[in-house]
């Protein structure tokens, strides 16, 4: 038996490298769903009964199903339906089916608030645009996405804080995480069995990094304060 | 030849008939007001001129050049709708600033993106239309921290910036203030003595009394009465402008 | 407008992208001409599915698994002539990481019980073991007997022999994520005893452990592990084959006694 201080540096190892996998995940999900998101408000708001028909269709199934249920889905679908396991079997393939169901999930979440942003945008902004001669696409990104931006930025920043603690659904599929890495240690892991404050201490880690998350929203927030729409 | 020739322009939204077969013409460096009670269509005339809304029928001209023929019922495609828009320019009820932007790019962001020009130039003849407007020391503020009448005078001198050939006002005073009323007309005023091909939808009727070389009455999506501004309110013809005049009076 | 058509144009080159991922794929890899063998084989590697349990499977300092689980399965893609690779899976998803092909095998003391017999191809028995109850030490003197324990509250791990043993006795128990939380909610009271294998408990519990203030009684029904392949595999004849031999030549034996294991074995 390991006396404590000869289990923290081990446990901290652990913990670091767990969480190292669970910002990767948090990382790789903004990056992709924060675009991906964009397209499928568009496509919920095109005019083309088609493309916002299955916009919204997707909207609906991945808001009204448990993340939980689309990580193994998505993961066990190809191999299990399709005989085909596209993911294989090694950590690396359980990061990309966790960063696609992640990538999807969140994207859908951000579309209806990119949606409610660009809709609370007055449609006056647009038609000052228009009559002075800009195109679609200059009043999208020199007008209105701003303004978008500056409505949108409370949600999102809530929406990105439970991502933050979402991550954590992904050990549904084996990616280990920092709560697998701490769970580890209770069942017994490197030496250390029945020890269950390694999982509590994971906590400590979210706290941090979403209080970090936190103060840099405030300063967005701050700095878009200088105009009012 | 007339500036603009309007030609028997109508719209509906859905069932409801909102322009019946509007005609009308002004001339270079004439200013027309369009009067009427709300509903009466002026709006929706003057941004059909805009085309911010598409008209059912009939034809605009310009200079000539007819930018509109319904008869040809082509959907005109989006590049032809945005030249088109150029040969006016809007003023808005709420002025509708860019909020993220300071006054001066306000004015220059259509300018510098349509490359009507180097960033010095359209800089400078930004800060000449301010200086116009009396906002040359505002230049640098962003639209919250202006009044209501200031930035309607920066939105008069954003259209400007394009030089429109036609400049059109959508009660360009109903969302200010009564005090604050008399610094916006008094730059539209300016505006007139310079000879600018104006058309002003208004309720304020002295200021159209004293500024319009026409006058025209709108009611239920028609022109009622049409004439020069004595005539209109001195020596009202048709019964429903009678009434109008007098319960706008008496307000 | 413009963006519209764009927009339109990404939308469906994402449709048409989806229907090839799903469609393209499934005519690939037809299972009825290439036997599981062959399948390894071409692969090169054999995913061996484990959890973290010792002695079975577990990591020494410079991570590597090791155990005797581990050990002998190593054995056993040499045998095959492949490599090999250990993959922690999540355990109550076993049988899906076996059907979609992420890991090859669950070779990780893995109990056969009826559920595992009718999803997977099981091995011949290799190992056995016990459900034992553990309760804290200073109590076990009243708990010798399943009789006396009949009111004691337990922790099993979900799906689990233990589980079953609970029901079979009438115990009264909740289920917990795995073993490891069972013992963790004797140590912390919210459940008096708890029901794990006697490996397990033989490596966790007592002096010199996490738990030494735990102790196992009570010894319920002895049942045995074996290594689950996919379905229909024929890799479990490999492995048979594989075993007998190693048993015969003392192989096995060998690497039992490395771990403490050698009293379990089946011979």
């Amino acid at each position: 038996m390991l006396s404590f201080s000869e289990q923290l540096p081990i446990v901290f190892n652990s913990l670091n490298v767990g969480f190292l996998q669970t910002l990767k995940l948090f990382l790789v999900t903004l990056a992709g769903s924060i675009p991906l998101g964009l397209i499928i408000s568009f496509g919920s708001m095109s005019r083309f009964k088609p493309i916002s028909a299955f916009s919204k269709t997707l909207v609906w199934v991945v808001r009204g199903t448990p993340l939980m249920i689309q990580l193994l889905i998505v993961y066990y679908f190809p191999g299990l339906v399709l005989h085909n396991p596209i993911w294989g079997g090694d950590e690396s393939g359980r990061f990309f089916a966790a960063a696609v169901a992640f990538i999807l999930n969140y994207a859908c979440y951000f579309s209806e608030i990119y949606r409610g942003g660009i809709q609370g945008v007055p449609l006056g902004q647009q038609e000052a645009g228009q009559v002075l001669g800009l195109s679609k696409t200059q009043i999208f990104f020199k007008i209105t996405l701003l303004q978008m931006i500056k409505r949108i930025v409370p949600p999102m920043s809530n929406e990105i804080i439970t991502l933050v603690k979402d991550t954590s659904l992904a050990r549904i599929i084996a990616l280990q995480e920092i709560i697998w890495a701490g769970q580890s240690f209770m069942k017994g892991s490197q030496g250390i069995s029945g020890q269950i404050w390694p999982l509590f201490f994971t906590g400590v880690y979210y706290l941090v990094f979403s209080g970090i998350l936190t103060v840099l929203f405030n300063k967005v927030e701050k700095k878009l304060d200088y105009f009012k729409t | 030849m007339a500036l603009l020739e309007v030609k028997n322009i109508c719209k509906s939204f859905g069932k409801t008939e909102v322009l019946k077969g509007i005609d009308f013409s002004i001339e270079k460096g004439e200013a027309l007001s369009i009067i009427g009670s709300s509903g009466s269509g002026k709006t929706t005339l003057l941004r059909c001129l805009n085309f911010l809304e598409t008209s059912d029928s009939g034809t605009i001209t310009v200079d000539g050049e007819i930018l509109f023929d319904g008869a040809e019922n082509i959907k005109l495609s989006d590049d032809k709708i945005r030249k088109n828009r150029l040969n006016f320019g809007l003023v808005f009820q709420n002025f509708n600033l860019f909020p993220q932007y300071t006054v001066l790019k306000n004015l220059t962001l259509a300018p510098t993106l349509l490359k009507k020009g180097d960033s010095a130039t359209i800089e400078a003849k930004a800060k000449e239309i301010i200086k116009k407007v009396g906002l040359e020391d505002k230049v640098d503020f962003y639209p919250c921290q202006l009044s209501g009448g200031q930035q309607q005078r920066v939105a008069i001198a954003r259209a400007l910036m394009l030089s429109p050939k036609i400049l059109c006002f959508d009660e360009p005073t109903s969302a200010l203030d009564p005090e604050l009323t008399g610094e916006v007309l008094r730059v539209i005023r300016e505006l007139k003595d310079e000879n600018t091909t104006m058309i002003i939808v208004t309720h304020e009727m002295n200021f159209a009394k004293n500024v319009s070389d026409k006058v025209i009455f709108m009611a239920d999506g028609v022109i009622e009465e049409m004439g020069p501004p004595e005539q209109i309110f001195d020596n009202p013809q048709s019964k429903r402008l009678q009434e109008f005049l007098y319960s706008s009076l008496n307000k | 407008m413009k963006m519209k058509k764009i927009i339109a144009v990404l939308m469906a080159v994402l449709m048409i992208a989806a229907c090839f991922a799903g469609c393209g794929k499934t005519s690939n890899n037809d299972n009825a001409t290439v036997t599981d063998m062959q399948y390894v084989k071409d692969k090169g590697v054999l995913v061996v599915g484990i959890t973290d349990f010792k002695p079975m499977d577990y990591q020494d300092a410079d991570g590597n698994w090791i155990g005797f689980d581990a050990d002998l399965a190593k054995e056993f893609a040499k045998y095959i002539g492949v490599d090999i690779k250990f993959v922690e899976i999540d355990w109550d998803n076993k049988v899906m990481e076996l059907d979609g092909k992420t890991i090859d095998c669950v070779w990780n003391g893995m109990t056969l019980r009826d559920e595992v017999k009718n999803s997977m191809a099981c091995s011949v028995p290799y190992c056995t073991n016990a459900q034992v109850i553990v309760v804290p030490a200073d109590k076990a003197e009243q708990y010798k007997t399943p009789e006396a324990c009949k009111d004691l509250q337990f922790a099993v791990e979900a799906g689990s022999a233990g589980k079953d043993e609970a029901e079979a006795n009438g115990f009264k128990y909740t289920e917990v994520k795995d073993q490891a939380t069972a013992l963790q909610e004797v140590a912390s009271g919210t459940c008096d005893a708890a029901i794990i294998d006697l490996l397990m408990a033989g490596a966790m519990i007592g002096e010199g452990t996490g738990y030494k203030n735990l102790t196992y009684t009570v010894s319920l029904n002895s049942e045995s592990y074996g290594v689950g392949f996919r379905k229909g595999s024929d890799l479990v004849e490999q492995f048979n084959t594989f075993f007998a031999e190693k048993v015969a030549n003392g192989d096995v034996q060998k690497i039992a006694e490395t771990y403490g294991v050698q009293e379990a074995l089946v011979k």
